[in-house]
């Protein structure tokens, strides 16, 4: 990232520069159970995500900026998800998709399942419901597209640094209601 | 093993299948069987386990060539069971072999048919790794397969306890509908530690969270609020019924207006719904200050020596 991180950008190219980011967020979706389903459905036609900006299907993370981790994650499968959200490049930004990602969902008392996946990984925004409709994936998408637009991302490096795991106090801004 | 002899309308029935393995492998290999929704369950004996899954495969007429599945069933305190479902390809029939395992629930122990059964080698390490099995002649059950490394304990195990529950005990109750004598359903609010489960660890456990989460009082913010009305409608008639010994006209008026209070206490509904229950409360409101009339003229010398009739009528 070179400088980006370094230096506060003059708002005017911040906005620019933010604009850009928010518009091409190449998308890696680790599916791992029901919840991938709808996932895939926000990918498809109907619903079509790609027309935010969002382009689903990474050829691995290492091309990603957005993780979406939809299912249940079990906590044989918890250092994979870590490994490979390592080795996304920054700045990544990661949706926790349905309540198993969340909060380990209707397997809140399994002797397998990850209590969420932000016991692993920072998670940036979080999408309710069992499996939520692929129109909470777009909501969830054009919050995480406000996040982008109003941060600075000398602040979110340095959060980063000072505390890896917990993005701490990063919080999405409101929307105006869209109706 | 030949597939000459056995062939789709050849196939042998339960019975014939129970006989031959009982004269191959002697009578003491069979323990019992039984045809359960339309499969042909064998018990086995515990030594015999590895030789009936060779028989099974290697005799002709039998000929189980397709090892389908291997898993245990809990039996709490007989152990385990250890059961197999073979398939062959040629004659179409399904058998399940089960054996209860040596060794109780502390070291359970099952002869390995992976020698016999390659496909038997995952199966067995899964089945080790839920619950705890030990099978003899086993290339190698560790590392766990399914659950991660470190894990401890054998989960599928009806005494495996799930460390979430320990802190929050499943919230709800065990019938989700319980019907009374009448067969009218019982309202009940679930609450924690209603279900333990069937060991006694989880009930103590239930008990200690029924204690930690006590069921609130049902004194309310609104409920104390009922009671301060329904004093006040005390106050008011009583005030009420030291006036009837003075004035009988202006007595009535204080009944009315204490007995509005008080219908309001008895219930909303008296305020909020249409004509029809103005009537009603208009008929417990004579009611009652029928009989508080009678009460005030017991009371009524009390109230004279007070003689705080007249402030009290301001008040009403
Ligand atoms: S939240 Fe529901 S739909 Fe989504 S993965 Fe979990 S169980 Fe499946």
């Amino acid at each position: 990232m070179g400088v980006m991180d370094q230096i506060e950008l003059p708002t005017p190219i911040k906005y620019v520069f933010n604009w850009g980011r928010k518009y091409s967020l190449w998308c890696f979706n680790f599916g791992l159970a029901c919840c991938a389903i709808e996932f895939i459905a926000a990918s498809a036609a109907r619903h079509d995500f790609i027309r935010h900006g969002v382009i689903p299907f990474a050829h691995g993370p290492r091309q990603a900026d957005l993780l979406v981790v939809s299912g249940t994650l079990t906590d044989k499968m918890a250092p994979a998800v870590k490994r490979l959200y390592e080795q996304m490049p920054e700045p990544k930004y990661v949706i926790s998709f349905g309540s198993c990602a969340n909060c380990g969902g209707p397997y809140w008392d399994s002797y397998s399942v990850t209590k969420g996946v932000d016991q692993v990984i920072p998670v940036d925004v979080y999408v309710p419901g069992c499996p939520p409709r692929p129109e909470a994936l777009l909501e969830s998408i054009m919050r995480l597209q406000d996040l982008i637009q109003g941060e600075s991302l000398k602040e979110r490096m340095e959060r980063r640094r000072r505390d890896p795991i917990t993005l701490a106090a990063a919080g999405v801004p409101e929307r105006e209601s869209t109706t | 093993m030949s597939g000459v002899l056995a062939r789709r309308d050849r196939a042998l029935t339960p019975e014939e299948t129970e006989e031959l393995l009982r004269d191959r492998l002697g009578e003491a290999a069979v323990v019992g069987s039984v045809v359960e929704y339309g499969v042909f369950t064998l018990r086995i004996a515990q030594e015999h386990w590895l030789e009936a899954a060779r028989r099974c495969r290697d005799e002709p007429l039998l000929a189980y060539d397709l090892f389908d599945n291997l898993f245990a069933v809990d039996m709490r305190e007989e152990g385990f069971d250890v059961v197999t479902v073979l398939y062959s390809t040629s004659t179409g029939n399904r058998l399940v072999l089960r054996t209860r395992c040596a060794g109780g629930r502390e070291a359970p122990t099952c002869p390995s048919i992976s020698d016999v059964y390659r496909g038997a080698n995952w199966m067995e390490r899964e089945t080790w790794d839920m619950f705890g099995i030990e099978f003899e002649g086993h290339p190698g059950l560790a590392p766990r397969i399914l659950t991660v490394e470190n894990f401890e304990g054998w989960p599928l195990r009806k005494d495996f306890h799930l460390v979430s529950r320990g802190v929050k005990p499943w919230p709800g109750v065990k019938e989700p509908a319980e019907l009374d004598e009448d067969g009218n359903v019982i309202e009940r609010v679930p609450r924690i530690g209603d279900a333990p489960g069937p060991y006694e660890l989880d009930k103590v456990i239930a008990e200690q969270a029924k204690l930690a989460n006590p069921v609130p009082e049902p004194v309310t913010a609104e409920g104390g609020n009922v009671e301060e009305l329904a004093q006040d409608a005390d106050l008011a008639s009583d005030s009420g019924q030291v006036l009837t010994s003075a004035d009988e006209q202006a007595a009535e008026e204080a009944e009315a207006q204490a007995s509005d209070v008080a219908a309001d206490v008895a219930g909303a509904q008296a305020q909020d719904l249409e004509q029809t229950a103005k009537d009603k409360a208009e008929q417990r409101r004579r009611e009652q200050a029928e009989a508080r009339r009678r009460k005030a003229e017991e009371r009524a010398a009390d109230a004279d020596d007070a003689g705080a009739a007249p402030d009290q009528e301001g008040n009403a």
